[in-house]
Formats: structure tokens, C-alpha cells, sequence
């Protein structure tokens, strides 16, 4: 069944376009207050030392400071989104190159960094562990002894030296899984440390009042969970704390940690003024909350003709210093480590632990690029050694309708196999290619439309122009116009008659905010609650207006239809103009909404098509398929966008981008060091949608945020095996571990 | 020390003391106001702070304010003529040219640079002048196609 839309499935212009190319757009290093200061932070130079003396008497005195403090200046109260583990400013030790160990606020932030300058430190430097592998042994030093006393942990920590969290997942008995097998493979990886790489670094403006309310700008993208870790570390109550909306400079997962917000609300306090911390993107790259770096192990049992029996695996994830950037102390996505496909036996471990590294946050489909690398990487192994096509090894045993996953839970919609058909029909696969040192390579993911809660309403004025009200930051997705078309669907108006206002924490309860590919399901659906409980008091002021019941109104196309003899039309614009007699006010629909788990998922299968120069291992990309099983798309330029610019950070992912770490010092610190893709890089990109089908968000609609984002590295690593036969199991594919591969499978020849 | 520097930001003249080591990307943000230049990686390789001084397309976070001492300085708040959106900016609009829109003054600075110089590039002279400049939200194939389409409505504008 089609349905016909009027604005739902239209490419419609965000409004916030001609602010965003016009400079008008207010970021959070733009804002400024009356008699603002700066913030600027002095960090470790050691991963792991025991501070013995801070002096910041010198400091104190240099002009333009107005505070300098350090931890001892401040109570001692841990933060974090779950786990409470981080100290605001450290107290007794340091644990990563980077960690804060005194600030100051000036005046300018020439006369902050020169103070900096002054700050005596005397460290004394203790063993560190930087292999998480290493951390994990009893011989290894413990870097927090006094876990047991955190808030947070969901579960008691595992006996296991450093590791905070230990988590299972699986089904069946995989020994037996094993033992029926004809053959087991053994295969294992490692991914590397990734920086999100927006391009607007951590900021933050705090203002507190006489009497203790703080006022925040931050560019955080779930406010609401921000407010209440502030609450929880300051020690003051939620409804003392407002965070302004303001527009934000690129997510992917890095903005929703409390990053430099804890402290500056420490200098404000000390200041008794305003102040603004802005990090430069040299301390971006030091010190934020970058990607996990994964260490995989897979062993697989599979009968002679290909088909899965058992997937064993484990992960161990380089957590960093603390486990405080991530809202839940494990990486949901690790469960996929059984893959898109039907595995009776499964069984996977999951490790998360403490290093003197860098601590480590969320980015686009958490775990998900390092799983999928793996588990596509190990398939394609496999397929290699039972001498089966890739394509027709995915096909045997990819997950179809009916089946569990690997887990044992179950998706309504399977549509895994045709992303698998397109992908393989859409980059002509098994054809021959047109030139030497060329291949293909396939990979296969899924991401669900993540669960929430939201609150809107939506009002009409007595001209007919709609209001949204919610309190969900732009992150750049194009949100705000996709509820916009969802609203403006719902009340049969023309979407420019709809604007979208950002409202600040005080004004609702709660959000969760932009994450998970939670907003199209999640706040769309709570605006399209909030649209139908206007558009049903709009029916009834229209009944009563024609003396009628509101079983007799319809509304189609911006008018009520009055059934009747004859049947009337009045236009919406002349029901609220008679009803709306007050200038300023409107009638208001209103909705809370806590979205429940997705009942479908998503899939998406990417085909990628490299050449490899096997003189210096050079790989370029020259085209990527990307198919998507998708549901209804409100707005195709927006989900098109998200779709492209996550392939692309796929992209660099799998071939350029890490943040090289010496005994816990990363050394590219600049964005001309640490690579990301330039618009020269960029392959022929098709991409490929599925026949709308199924969804829980407004109009049939699923989330789009993360899944392209997560394929590519495994297609592309399998493409370069496909054109030269080499294998490169950790990431990033580099020509230097191209070529290596290359001589290993050379001298390997009989 | 503080020098004098008197030059002229989107048409207007300005006659200012600057510390020595004042970049531009901080005397147009934070002594002029003029918020729209932004600064993303600090070291001249991201293209977010990109400003064009005497029409030429400079990187303001690695520029010091007293070297555009009698310059003429046009920034993103300085690229609409008379109210209206440049064709350039109407093309980052109407093409998916920007998401979180972070990189794009930079972005549409850089583009109308290349096209007051090469009005009718090809893609490939797109792709290499617009290295110099990052996003990560778009995968680019937006921005591209913005500045294919802008050349072609300012060379239709032309005619």
C-alpha cells in the first residue's frame, strides 16, 4: 500500500540554512556574556604519576587571573554519565597524558594561557599499563584500587585486574556447536583509537547567579543527562541548573560527555564571574573522548558446505583511564560479534578496562565499525578457505525472517538477505574488473532506531502558523525540519507554516536527546503525539463552532470538512481566527512520549571496489554501494546526507585515521597529522534503498544516524584482499601494512 | 605591544589597537563581534576560519591581525549582497552543502574564492581547491555538488 504525502518524502530546505551560511548560527565558543572569562586547563604530561605539590601561587598573581585552582581547591566528588570514576581536577595521581590537574580564569585567553605557564607541578611517576591485554594480567598496576566504592557500576566489577566491566551475551552451548563442526577457524583483530573529528572542538559558557542558579551554554547533545551528572557532582538540585539550547558543530558521539563543564562551574564560583572554556583541537585530540580501540578474537565452527554452527568471541576494549564517557559502563554494540546472521551456538565476552591511555567515549554505532571489521573480515577468511564465494558464504547463512539472532532475540521484517542481493546486483558482483590489482569487498551490519523519551507540544496561532516546542538541540542531522514534516503532515499544512523553537531545560522534564538513531523514532514520535492532540481540540472547536459533533469533522488539506447538507469547508486559518480571539495565544497539543525497544531493525550491506598499488600498498577507494533496508524517508536529502557523510567516516576509519599513542602520548595532535578524508578522497558512492518497509517512527520512518558508518572498513579490507591477496587484520589499512601483507603472502608461496 | 591597525571588514572601516600577537580569527570573533569566521583546528588545515583579505583566501587562525594592517577583509557576514544569499550560499541550501554547519563559512568562503577566479571548474578542480577545507558531516558529495551548481547559476546570472 502507497500512501499519498504531501510533505513527508520531500527534500524540503532546512530553516536554519540561511543562518548556517551566513555566519548567523550561534555556536558555543560565540556566545558572550558581560564580564566573561576564560577558562584554560593545565594537564598531565605523565600517564601515570602521584602528584606530590601543585603551586599556583604564581598564577594567582599574574595579571588578567582572576582563579586558579586545583583539586584541592574543589570538594572531591567523581563524575560521570553512569560511572561515577573521573575527578573533576586530579587530586592525588593522574592517569592519562592529558588528565586536568589545574585551571585558570582570566580575563583573555592570552592572559589564561600565560598563567598556565606559572603552575608548578611535582609529579612523581609510577608504573603504567597501556596494553589493555597487560592491564588485565594481577601483575599489572591496579589504577583504581577503590572501584568498589564507585556510583555507578551496574554490576559488582570483575575480579579481573582493571577491568570495570565484563559483559555476556549468547545462546546454545558452543562446545557442542564445535565438536559438530567440520572445520574451526581462528582468526583475530584489533581496531585503533579514532577521533570523532567534528570540527567544532568542546566548549562551554557557565553563569551563576547571587543566588546559585547556573545558567549553561555546552555544546552537548543530551542536556537533559548532562544536567543531572552536574547535579550529581556539584551537589545542588536539578531545577538550580538551565542549559540553553544552542546549535552544535558536529557529533558522531563525542558531544554527549560533561567534558570541561564540571570545572568551569568551579571557576565561575571562584571568579565570581562568568566563564567560557573553549578546548583548542590539539587538546581535542589529546584528551576528549575518542572511539574505543578493540582487540577481537573469533573462532568459528562450520560444516564442510559453509554453514554456521558456532561463534565464539571475545573483546577487549582499551577503555582508557576512566569509564566515566560512556552512558553505560559496557559498548551495547559488542553483542553483534555473532554477525547478521543465523548461528545456533553463541557465545560472546565482552571486557571493558583501564589503561593510563586516553579515556574513551561514544561514536556513531558504538563498537559496531570494530565488531563488523572483525566479524566481516573473519567471514570472509572463512569463506577464502572453504573455497566459497564471500557473496554466496553471506547468502548460506545470513539471518532471514523467523530466525534468532545471535543473541537469541528476534527482529520482526527481516530484510538482511535482499540488502545482501542488491548490494551484490548493484556493484556487479562476481563480474570481471576492468583493470589489475582491483577487487571487491562486502560487508553487512544492522542498527535498530534507538528507544527514548521526549516531550513536545505544538501550537497554532490565530493566523494558522504552527509552533514545535522542544527542548532538542540541532546536532546537524536536520532534525528540526524532519519533525517539521512530520507535524506539518499530521495538521494537513504547508511545512513553512511550521517552525521549530529549541527550548531550554526548563521548559520540559526530560529528553534523551540526539543519539542511538534515536530522534526520528523517538522525538517524532512524541511531535506527532503532540500535532494529533492539536489537531483533535482544532476538530472539536471546529464542531462546536458548526454546532456539530466532532465525529462529523474531518480535516483534509489545511480545511474541516463539516459533513452535513450540504457539506461545509472552513479552512483551519478561520477556525482558529474565530476561536483565538487574544493576540499572542494559541491552542496547544502537548505529548510525553517514552519510546519502547524497535521492533525492527535495519539493515545495511556495502560493497566496496578498491585498487591497490602492490608497489607501495597504496589503496584507494573507487567506488562504494551502500544498501539500505529502509522504512518510509521523510526528508530524502537529510537522510541522504547522513548516509554519505557516514560512509565517508567509515572511510577514514578504515583507511587513514588513528590516534598514534607512545606510552600513552599521542603524538599527531594536529588535523594536519591525525587525517581525516578530504573532499579528493571521496569515491563514486551508489546508493541503493530498499522498497520502503516497516517502521516505529511517524509514518512508517526508521533512524539513519549511524548504520553507514559501520560496514565499510570490513568491505574494504575485504576488497583489498579480493585485489591482491592481501589480508590486513587491524585497523587502519595502511600501505605500510598493506605492502606487508603482500610480501607475507609472497614468501608464503610454495 | 599594542599596534595600530586600521582596515576596512565587509565595507566598514575599522581603526583598532591589537596586541601583537592577536590573530584575525580572534579580532574578528571576539574584538569585532563578527562570530560567523570560526576556528576549528587552530593550525591553518581545517579551512573553518577561512576569510578572504584582498580577495585572496587566507587561513585567519594562523594570520596575525596587525598583517591585515590596510587590508580589505571579507568574511561570511560580508558574502550577502544587499540582503540577499550569494548564489553560493543559495546553492549550500538547496544541495545538502551543510549539515551541522560548522565548516561551512569556510566552506562557501573557499568556494566563492575559487569561482571569482575559475568561474566554470571542473570536478576536478573543485575536489583539489576544496581540500584545504573540512567537513565532517557530508562526506563532501553535498558541498560538491553545491559548488558545481553555484558555478553553473552565477555563469546563467552572467549571461
Amino acid at each position: 500500500m502507497t500512501t499519498a504525502f504531501t510533505t513527508v518524502g520531500t527534500p524540503v530546505a532546512r530553516a536554519e540554512g540561511p543562518d548556517k551560511v551566513s555566519g548567523q548560527t550561534l555556536y558555543t565558543a560565540d556566545v558572550d556574556l558581560p564580564g566573561m572569562l576564560w577558562g584554560k586547563v593545565l594537564r598531565s604530561p605523565f600517564p601515570h604519576a602521584r602528584i606530590v605539590n601543585i603551586d599556583v601561587s604564581r598564577a594567582q598573581e599574574a595579571p588578567g587571573v582572576r582563579a586558579a585552582l586545583t583539586g584541592r581547591d574543589i570538594p572531591p566528588a567523581l563524575v560521570g554519565r553512569l560511572l561515577r570514576d573521573c575527578p573533576v581536577l586530579a587530586r592525588d595521581r593522574v592517569r592519562f597524558v592529558g588528565e586536568k590537574v589545574a585551571a585558570v580564569a582570566a580575563d583573555n585567553p592570552e592572559a589564561a594561557q600565560e598563567a598556565l605557564l606559572l603552575i608548578d607541578v611535582e609529579y612523581e611517576e609510577l608504573p603504567a599499563v597501556f596494553d589493555a591485554s597487560e592491564a588485565m594480567q594481577a601483575s599489572a598496576p591496579s589504577l583504581h584500587p577503590d572501584i568498589e566504592s564507585y556510583v555507578g557500576l551496574p554490576q559488582p566489577p570483575s575480579p579481573m585486574n582493571n577491568v570495570f566491566a565484563h559483559n555476556r551475551w549468547g545462546k546454545g552451548e558452543v562446545e557442542q556447536g564445535f565438536r559438530e563442526s567440520d572445520r574451526v577457524f581462528e582468526h583475530t583483530f584489533s581496531a585503533q583509537l579514532m577521533h570523532q573529528g567534528y570540527i567544532e572542538p568542546h566548549a562551554c559558557v557557565v553563569r551563576v547567579d547571587d543566588s546559585g542558579r547556573v545558567e549553561m551554554w555546552v555544546n552537548n547533545k543530551a542536556p537533559f543527562n548532562l544536567r543531572s551528572q552536574l547535579s550529581a557532582v556539584w551537589d545542588i538540585p536539578e531545577n538550580r541548573i538551565t542549559l540553553h539550547p544552542i546549535s552544535i558543530g558536529g557529533d558522531f558521539g563525542g558531544k554527549g560527555s560533561f567534558m570541561d563543564t564540571p570545572l568551569c562551574y568551579y571557576l565561575a564560583i571562584h571568579s565570581g564571574r562568568p566563564v567560557k572554556m573553549v578546548m583548542d583541537y590539539l587538546q581535542e585530540l589529546m584528551a576528549a573522548n575518542p572511539r574505543h580501540p578493540a582487540d577481537i578474537a573469533l573462532k568459528t565452527g562450520v560444516k564442510n558446505d559453509g554453514t554456521l554452527l558456532a561463534r565464539e568471541a571475545s573483546v577487549v576494549f582499551n577503555s582508557g583511564a576512566y569509564g566515566a564517557f560512556k552512558p553505560r559502563v559496557y559498548l551495547g554494540g559488542a553483542d553483534h560479534l555473532g554477525g547478521a546472521y543465523q548461528v545456533p551456538h553463541v557465545s560472546i565476552d565482552s571486557y571493558m578496562v583501564y589503561t593510563n591511555n586516553v579515556p574513551c567515549g561514544h561514536m556513531r554505532a558504538p563498537a559496531k565499525p570494530q565488531v563488523h571489521f572483525a566479524v566481516e573480515s573473519h567471514m570472509d577468511m572463512i569463506a577464502a578457505e572453504l573455497g566459497l564465494d564471500p557473496y554466496e558464504f553471506r547468502l548460506r547463512n545470513v539471518i532471514r525472517q523467523g530466525d534468532e539472532t545471535p543473541t537469541g532475540g528476534s527482529w520482526e521484517e527481516v530484510r538482511a538477505e535482499e540488502t545482501i542481493r542488491r548490494a551484490a546486483q548493484a556493484s556487479g558482483w562476481g563480474q570481471p574488473k576492468d583493470r589489475p590489482n582491483a577487487g571487491r569487498g562486502m560487508a553487512i551490519s544492522d542498527q535498530p532506531p534507538g528507544a527514548g523519551q521526549s516531550e513536545a507540544s505544538v501550537a497554532i496561532d490565530a493566523e494558522g502558523k504552527v509552533e514545535i516546542r522542544m527542548a532538542l538541540w540541532d546536532t546537524g542531522t536536520g532534525a528540526h525540519t524532519m519533525l517539521r514534516q512530520v507535524v506539518a503532515e499530521e495538521l494537513t499544512v504547508p511545512v513553512d507554516d511550521v517552525r521549530f523553537t529549541v527550548q531550554n531545560t526548563d521548559a520540559v522534564a526530560f529528553d534523551s536527546g540526539s543519539g542511538g538513531s534515536r530522534v526520528t523514532y523517538t522525538a517524532g514520535q512524541t511531535a506527532l503525539g503532540a500535532a494529533r492532540d492539536l489537531k483533535a481540540k482544532l476538530v472539536q472547536q471546529a464542531a462546536g463552532l458548526y454546532e456539530t459533533e466532532k465525529e462529523y469533522v474531518t480535516l483534509q488539506g489545511g480545511t474541516f470538512v463539516i459533513e452535513g447538507t450540504p457539506a461545509q469547508t472552513v479552512p483551519i486559518t478561520e477556525v482558529t481566527a474565530r476561536v483565538i480571539s487574544e493576540p499572542g495565544n494559541a491552542i496547544i497539543g502537548e505529548m510525553t512520549y517514552s519510546a519502547t525497544n524497535s521492533p525492527v531493525t535495519s539493515y545495511c550491506t556495502q560493497v566496496a571496489e578498491v585498487e591497490v598499488d602492490p608497489e607501495t600498498g597504496q589503496v584507494r577507494v573507487e567506488k562504494i554501494v551502500t544498501v539500505h533496508d529502509v522504512g518510509a524517508i521523510i526528508n530524502p536529502m537529510t537522510h541522504q546526507g547522513q548516509i554519505e557523510g557516514g560512509v565517508i567516516q567509515g572511510m577514514g576509519y578504515a583507511l587513514m585515521e588513528e590516534l598514534v599513542a607512545e606510552e600513552g602520548r599521542i603524538s599527531n595532535l594536529t588535523l594536519g597529522d591525525y587525517k581525516i578524508p578530504t573532499m579528493p578522497d571521496i569515491p563514486k558512492l551508489e546508493t541503493v534503498l530498499l522498497e520502503p518497509s516497516t517502521g516505529p517512527a511517524p509514518f512508517q520512518s526508521k533512524g539513519i544516524g549511524e548504520s553507514s558508518n559501520v560496514p565499510v572498513a570490513g568491505a574494504i579490507a575485504n576488497a583489498v584482499y579480493d585485489a591482491v591477496g592481501a589480508r590486513v587484520t587491524s585497523l587502519p589499512i595502511t600501505p605500510e601494512k598493506v605492502l606487508r601483507a603482500i610480501r607475507e603472502r609472497e614468501s608464503n608461496k610454495p | 605591544m599594542d599596534y595600530q591597525i586600521s582596515l576596512k571588514v565587509n565595507s566598514t572601516d575599522y581603526q583598532q589597537q591589537v596586541p601583537a600577537r592577536r590573530l584575525l580569527v580572534d579580532f574578528l570573533r571576539y574584538d569585532l563581534g563578527l562570530t560567523g569566521t570560526k576556528e576549528g583546528c587552530s593550525v591553518g588545515v581545517c579551512g573553518a576560519c577561512a576569510v578572504l583579505l584582498d580577495g585572496e583566501m587566507v587561513a585567519s587562525c594562523i594570520t596575525l591581525a596587525v598583517a591585515a594592517d590596510g587590508a580589505e577583509i571579507t568574511t561570511i557576514e560580508g558574502i550577502a549582497e544587499g540582503g540577499r544569499l550569494h548564489p553560493v550560499q543559495q546553492a549550500f541550501i538547496d544541495h545538502g552543502g551543510f549539515q551541522c554547519g560548522i565548516c561551512t563559512p569556510g566552506q562557501v568562503i573557499a568556494a566563492k574564492a575559487l569561482l571569482d577566479v575559475n568561474p566554470t571548474p571542473t570536478e576536478d578542480e573543485i575536489r583539489q581547491w576544496m581540500m584545504g577545507n573540512l567537513c565532517r558531516c557530508t562526506g563532501y558529495y553535498g558541498i560538491l555538488e553545491s559548488v558545481i551548481n553555484a558555478a553553473r547559476t552565477l555563469q546563467e546570472q552572467a549571461r
